[in-house]
């Protein structure tokens, strides 16, 4: 008994500790090195869009194009900053990582430190990464020098995706030209039976527990609410100061009280909020322009006659369009000191993504063989018809893109559905009245240690007014929280760093 | 009985005497501690070697600098969490689901034992046995989203049914007045089968003899559980809970985390989330392992105050 009294003691120590031990790997540098150094292999951590990893045969193509030996490993997009923390932590980093846009700041006190590469002194050099964008470039500098090489997104993408039959039915004409237009579309929608089944059973806008991605941001952006951070008086502030952003609250909340959104949203998933787009519940979808594609073929298959069509110019109240933008790059990558140990290494690797920009290669990893996976039309990729040969074969490898097709060369997609081109229009149209974020280039210490969970009070506060659990006073007061637990220095120190850059 | 009254006569050995005396007792009995020596040394590399880490909450901990090379800052992280506006009402909530687990969940699994001991019929008891095991292998994610499916006010049939008998809908998920009884309801679902386990087997080891005996003396089935298989299980259910209250630390954070939402998080956040999203999420690598260190300090404390208290009571305890 002694004994067994014992261990049991032991175990219940052992149970202190535990909630520690992962972190405690030893952090050294000289881990990172082996298989990434000498042995020419490149090592390259990149996210997994897709439920599996590809087959390499695309990989293998690249590799005797470009004359490098690549090591890639996969990692699913849902958990890759954590597993990106993870391999940091350990010391673990492969030769290239690609880091998430909104996911890079964390890296600014190592790159300041002096653990990656500064490759901005490099590029000219190499014919091809030398065409990469300025000003997408400048978006990535830290403290003006460049250590990142970028993949390249459109800046907006954000728009409307509804269902045109069901307008058409109720009389609906054109599009929603302004917000109080949306809400009368969720309205009729919700209200007056747009499927002609005699139940109500439709809503207006289904949206989901994401404020980003979801409805709300790109909502807020017509209303002409900053990307995150706005300029007044000279000195940055959180977006959720600004009066735009409590009128989009209030139009959520009157979307919400009266049924024209999915009731149980800040819950619901992304394929949730999906399902009810496809299987005709809602006729309103906000997000992804480019989206509509991948849901009419689902939603074809539940009902043919579905019919959708896109749209991006929105007014506010205010008369004005507006839409939030990214910093024009999708993911950087950047280059561990502790991996790649020298500079030959460093050029050996830049080399390589050099080639990858080269039209030929820029477009095997964006499309895939062609006469395979796509043919030409009209100087345009048509992928094939079977869409699943081409996620498992090709699509994880997109994730690898260098440059966008204006640098790359790689072919822009001809879609055959028509609002699937459209939206590639709309992105481009979406350039013309953008709302970028002006800290994107500046630092607060503050932020980094405690922007999420302050970021999560806001939230939370925003979804409860929305619901109707918060009144005005309510948010006020969550606002204020957010300044005296360290907002206010966030203020400060982002304003700082804003005036010494004017 | 005899290593006994040696440990008490060991009270007036000297110090060199007792060591000669332990290395004869090992020498004695050498194949018993060599067979503890496996189970020594996995707590010793998976439980005492990590506990090296614990010195990065007081550090200013770097990655690429290292344990050694990090700056130390003291008890800044810990000022810090307890600087934290929220932290109260995240110790609170921890203790709550806590003492729900303790309150409400323990007993469960007693109870159905007993009652699964009544059940006569052999092939009966066997099949439910089985099925109340069967949740135990589901993962949280997929019980979290039936309970979705049912609960949701887009068409969920738990909704619907309300609505055709009359009554008002309810915001299950969104509602914080629901949170508590959701989880519990969930871990009993989940946890209550698989726990009887051990009570099962305390009790077929109970001596027939006595139940024949109260048989004789008159008792009835009630009777006999109240007065022989209750008392004989008394020690089993005694360490159960303190090995429980160690895992105050375990509630569950991928079951709470999925619960999670913007409109109960002022009774759903535990110490377990708030480490993944005030700490991990943001790479902040020291301050999470002083959450972590003070969330195990927690556990420790109520443990020794459990153990303490069933040892006045009488009872074995665990140390």
């Amino acid at each position: 008994m002694k004994m067994k009294r014992t261990a049991v003691a032991f175990c219940l120590i052992g149970l202190v500790s535990e909630a520690c031990s992962n972190n405690n790997e030893s952090a050294s540098n000289e881990e990172g090195n082996e298989g990434g150094g000498g042995s020419g292999t490149i090592e390259i951590m990149s996210n997994l869009h897709t439920p599996e990893v590809p087959e390499p045969f695309i990989e293998e193509k690249v590799e005797e194009q470009t004359g490098a030996d690549l090591s890639i490993n996969w990692v699913p997009d849902n958990n890759y900053n954590d597993r990106l923390n993870t391999a940091f932590s350990t010391g673990t980093l492969p030769d290239v990582v690609y880091v998430n846009f909104n996911h890079f700041n964390q890296f600014k006190d190592a790159i300041r430190d002096d653990q990656f590469w500064e490759v901005g002194p490099y590029l000219d050099e190499y014919e091809n990464l030398s065409k990469l964008k300025d000003n997408v470039l400048d978006n990535s500098r830290v403290d003006g020098k460049l250590y990142t090489i970028y993949q390249g997104r459109p800046l907006s993408r954000q728009g409307l995706i509804y269902r045109k039959d069901w307008a058409e039915q109720l009389g609906l004409d054109g599009p929603p030209e302004t917000t109080e237009e949306f809400f009368e579309y969720a309205k009729a929608f919700t209200e007056q039976d747009p499927d002609q089944d005699g139940q109500d059973d439709t809503i207006g806008l289904t949206d989901r527990e994401d404020l980003v991605y979801g409805a709300f941001k790109t909502v807020s952006s017509w209303f002409g609410t900053p990307n995150d951070w706005g300029v007044q008086d000279g000195e940055i502030r959180p977006e959720f100061m600004f009066p735009e952003y409590v009128d989009t609250m209030k139009f959520f909340r009157r979307l919400h009280e009266n049924g024209y959104i999915n009731q149980d949203f800040p819950v619901t998933s992304k394929s949730d909020q999906q399902d009810m787009f496809k299987n005709g519940t809602a006729g309103l979808y906000v997000g992804s322009m480019g989206d509509v594609g991948t849901l009419y073929n689902d939603a074809e298959n539940i009902n043919p006659d579905v019919e959708y069509d896109v749209h991006n110019r929105v007014k506010g109240p205010d008369g004005e369009y507006g839409i939030w933008s990214i910093p024009g790059f999708g993911s950087l990558q950047l280059f561990p000191k502790s991996a790649v140990e020298t500079e030959q290494e460093l050029r050996k690797i830049l080399d390589f993504f050099d080639k990858l920009m080269t039209r030929e290669t820029a477009n095997l990893i964006s499309w895939g063989i062609k006469g395979e996976h796509y043919t030409v039309e009209d100087g345009k990729a048509v992928m094939t018809e079977d869409s699943q040969k081409f996620d498992r074969e090709v699509k994880p490898y997109q994730s690898l893109e260098i440059g966008e097709p204006a640098t790359n060369g790689s072919y822009q997609l001809k879609a055959e559905y028509a609002p699937k081109a459209k939206s590639e229009e709309l992105n481009i149209d979406n350039e013309d009245f953008l709302i970028e974020d002006p800290t994107l280039t500046l630092d607060s210490e503050t932020d980094l240690q405690k922007g999420t969970r302050l970021q999560q009070g806001i939230n939370d506060a925003t979804y409860n007014f929305i619901l109707g659990e918060l009144d005005e006073e309510g948010f006020e007061q969550a606002v204020q929280t957010w300044r005296n637990n360290g907002g206010d220095q966030i203020i400060k120190e982002y304003t700082e760093a804003y005036q010494e850059l004017q | 009985m005899q290593s006994q009254t040696e440990t008490k006569a060991g009270k007036v050995l000297s110090k060199n005497e007792k060591w000669e005396l332990i290395k004869k007792r090992i020498k004695k009995n050498k194949l018993i501690y060599l067979m503890i020596l496996p189970g020594l040394l996995y707590f010793f590399v998976y439980k005492y070697i990590p506990m090296y880490g614990l010195i990065i909450s007081f550090q200013d901990y770097k990655p690429y600098q290292g344990i050694m090379g990090s700056q130390w800052v003291g008890l800044e992280h810990f000022k810090r969490l307890f600087a934290d506006p929220d932290f109260w009402m995240i110790f609170k909530n921890t203790l709550v689901l806590f003492g729900l687990q303790l309150i409400i969940f323990f007993p469960v699994p007693i109870i159905l034992s007993l009652m699964l001991n009544e059940v006569r019929s052999m092939p009966l008891k066997r099949s439910v046995q089985t099925l109340i095991y069967i949740p135990h292998f589901m993962s949280w994610v997929i019980i979290v989203s039936i309970t979705y499916v049912l609960l949701t006010m887009d068409g969920g049939i738990v909704n619907g049914l309300l609505q055709q008998a009359g009554f008002q809908e309810v915001n299950f998920l969104l509602n914080p007045d629901w949170f508590r009884p959701m989880y519990i309801l969930q871990v009993i679902w989940r946890e209550a089968g698989w726990g009887t386990i051990i009570f099962l087997a305390a009790i077929a080891a109970v001596d027939a003899q006595l139940y024949e005996a109260a048989k004789i003396d008159g008792a009835g089935r009630f009777r006999q559980m109240w007065h022989i298989t209750l008392p004989a299980i008394k020690g089993v259910i005694v360490i159960l809970l303190i090995l429980k209250i160690g895992d105050v630390l375990e509630l569950g954070f991928e079951h709470v985390y999925l619960l999670l939402n913007s409109s109960n998080r002022e009774v759903a956040e535990i110490f377990d989330t708030y480490v993944y999203t005030a700490g991990l999420k943001q790479g902040q690598f020291s301050y999470s392992t002083a959450v972590g260190f003070f969330k195990g300090l927690v556990g420790l404390v109520l443990v020794v105050i459990a153990n303490w208290l069933a040892k006045k009571a009488g009872e074995e305890g665990v140390y």
